[in-house]
């Protein structure tokens, strides 16, 4: 039973996204509830998939009888089971915050909308757990397809966002693509462990580093890096309400975990191909973003599109973590980005309650918001202070593990470059504070009734999971460290 | 550098997945036109697909089901299915990413009448 846990919870969802169009053909309000108790059901399963996983090893999930390097393999390790509990737990959340806003928002297309979530849940799992590269590039671009039809779901801006998206991502996913066969004319095998034995004999080939440069843009495009960011503000801005926070908070960490788990678990990640080091890379990259998707940032005036060039900079954060090659700062990358997958919901289920209950888009209107929406301020500071990295919450230690990391590989600028966008994002709040607390004659214009539930349930769990974060950051990174490290480090 | 010019020639085939991709990434890149660009986009994932083939093909093999059982398998004599099932596969990949793509275009058009990309960021204006 154990050993099929993978299995199982890759299916929960695909079956209820194949089964919903038919299904809620005649009952459309049958749609929420039937999401919400797979995910929840699936939120079970992963938990005790991560505590088999823990407890008895990583579970290698063979298809059909065919066993690896011929077969297709899945891998259920320590880190993507961590990562799995984190999705379905905030696509869950996600699920449920809908509710209110689902009819307006969505132009009445619930069904449609309900259907491509489960269907972009089930492709991060199978993103997470696959074993072999192909696998990989089918499950991105399966996510990839939903999130184009996600954003485009309620028509209106969202559309050519999401076909500015699609041409971009597109290019993304064929880049990847070349880079998976380039090492496949090279190795001659597609499994990743397979692929490993391989390597050692093939470091001065330039096809191996031309392949991996291909996959490096590739992912970098799913990722939102930032010489290819140009495609999130407006996609994630523009997107419904309801829709944003998942794809925010998942959908470019899933894509940066792909690329991890090629330059660690296949790639050994301290290796130099033809004199270049390409972690040194991943620290340049991952410094430039964070600096400058943070100062970005500080020149919005729109909250949304403020939050999402926030994340653009904490992908180029987690990348520094991840890039200093050392076992501190790997912990403290994948839990920062345990911490701004969380961040990121949360933000962006604050914007959609600014606008569904106070009518609020921008800073200037964030003013007439003030002391009327108790909830709404009391989770923006707890989230800003995650978002700067303060004491008590999660983001403060994610950074702090980030940057012992860099001191013990000596990578003074990578220090410097945490720092500074932590002063870059500390001044965006500042600005939107500022907003919030500033006297405006203008009072509200529409009456704003008691805040639904789910709106209180949602913002009340993420603020709560930032704290709890930053409470518990000893043992969870000490989970990291003793079960999501790659081999090599 | 002359020999790096003729190495170029002796693989035609890499030589046409280059000039295919940079063609349709021209494409994508120049055109205002919203269905030019998928077409674009169409050839540059077309290219991939074509590299993938290409480097698998092999002179004198047949195919993947085993002739004789006795003697050791002569690995040479028999073409490699996995290229091809990946290209399938990716081609399938395709189909759904332009079909998406052509939604998208058919109700852009029909919100904002136009299919031109000046057109539709005036009226977004």
């Amino acid at each position: 039973m154990n050993h099929q846990l993978p299995a199982i919870l890759f299916l929960l969802p695909l079956f209820a996204a194949i089964s919903m169009p038919v299904v809620c053909l005649k009952h459309r309000h049958w749609s929420q509830p039937i999401s919400v108790a797979t995910l929840a059901a699936m939120v079970l399963v992963s938990i005790l998939n991560l505590h088999n996983v823990i407890h008895h090893g990583e579970v290698r999930y063979v298809f059909s009888g065919w066993t690896a390097p011929l077969g297709i393999e899945w891998v259920a390790d320590g880190l993507a089971s961590i990562i799995l509990v984190l999705l379905s737990a905030l696509s869950l959340l996600g699920v449920v915050f809908t509710g209110p806003t689902s009819p307006k928002d969505l132009g009445g297309r619930i069904v449609h909308y309900h259907t491509l979530i489960l269907l972009l849940v089930t492709s991060m799992t199978g993103i997470l757990f696959a074993g072999d590269l192909f696998n990989l590039f089918v499950f991105l671009e399966v996510a990839a397809i939903s999130s184009y039809a996600l954003i485009g779901v309620a028509g209106g801006r969202a559309l050519f966002a999401a076909f500015r998206y699609l041409i971009v991502g597109t290019l993304g996913a064929s880049f990847f693509l070349l880079g998976v066969s380039y090492l496949y004319a090279v190795t001659g095998t597609l499994n990743m462990t397979d692929m490993v034995d391989r390597l050692p004999l093939l470091l001065n080939s330039k096809a191996l580093l031309g392949g991996l440069l291909f996959m490096f843009i590739g992912l970098g495009i799913k990722m939102a890096l930032v010489p290819f960011h140009s495609w999130l503000p407006e996609a994630y801005t523009y997107a419904p309400d309801s829709i944003s926070p998942i794809l925010a908070s998942l959908v470019t960490k899933v894509a940066l975990l792909a690329w991890v788990r090629i330059i660690y678990w296949v790639f050994n990640a301290s290796i130099i191909i033809n004199d270049i080091p390409i972690l040194l890379l991943m620290e340049v990259v991952g410094a430039l973003a964070a600096v400058i998707g943070a100062g970005l940032a500080l020149a919005q005036r729109d909250i949304k599109m403020m939050f999402a060039y926030g994340g653009i900079s904490h992908i180029g954060i987690i990348l520094i973590g991840i890039g200093q090659g050392n076992q501190t700062g790997f912990a403290g990358g994948v839990f920062y980005l345990l911490n701004d997958s969380v961040m990121q919901a949360g933000l962006f289920f604050l914007a959609g309650v600014a606008f569904y209950q106070y009518g609020v888009r921008t800073i200037d209107d964030i003013g007439r918001v003030g002391k009327q929406a108790p909830w709404l301020t009391g989770s923006l500071i707890v989230m800003a202070f995650g978002m700067i990295g303060l004491p008590p919450t999660g983001g403060f230690f994610g950074k702090w593990y980030i940057i012992l990391g860099a001191l013990e590989a000596g990578n003074y600028v990578s220090v410097a470059a945490v720092l500074l966008s932590t002063l870059l994002t500390l001044a965006y709040f500042v600005k939107l504070f500022e907003g919030i607390f500033r006297q405006t004659s203008t009072r509200l214009d529409v009456q704003s009734g008691e805040i639904p539930l789910s709106f209180k349930l949602t913002l009340g769990v993420t603020s709560a999971a930032i704290i709890i974060l930053g409470l518990f950051s000893a043992p969870i990174v000490q989970l990291l460290l003793n079960h999501a490290l790659p081999p090599s480090l | 550098m002359v020999d790096a010019f003729f190495a170029v020639f002796q693989r035609p085939n890499f030589l046409t997945f280059v000039i295919i991709f940079l063609w349709g990434f021209y494409i994508m890149v120049t055109r205002y036109n919203l269905v030019k660009k998928l077409i674009g986009m169409y050839l540059v994932q077309t290219s991939v697909i074509f590299f993938l083939v290409s480097i698998s093909a092999k002179k004198g093999a047949t195919v993947p089901v085993l002739l004789s059982t006795t003697d050791p398998v002569q690995a040479a004599s028999y073409a490699n299915p996995l290229p091809h099932v990946l290209t399938l596969t990716a081609i399938v990949v395709g189909v759904a990413t332009t079909s998406v793509g052509l939604a998208l275009c058919a109700a852009i058009y029909r919100k904002y009448g136009s299919l031109d990309e000046k057109d539709i960021l005036e009226k977004l204006e």
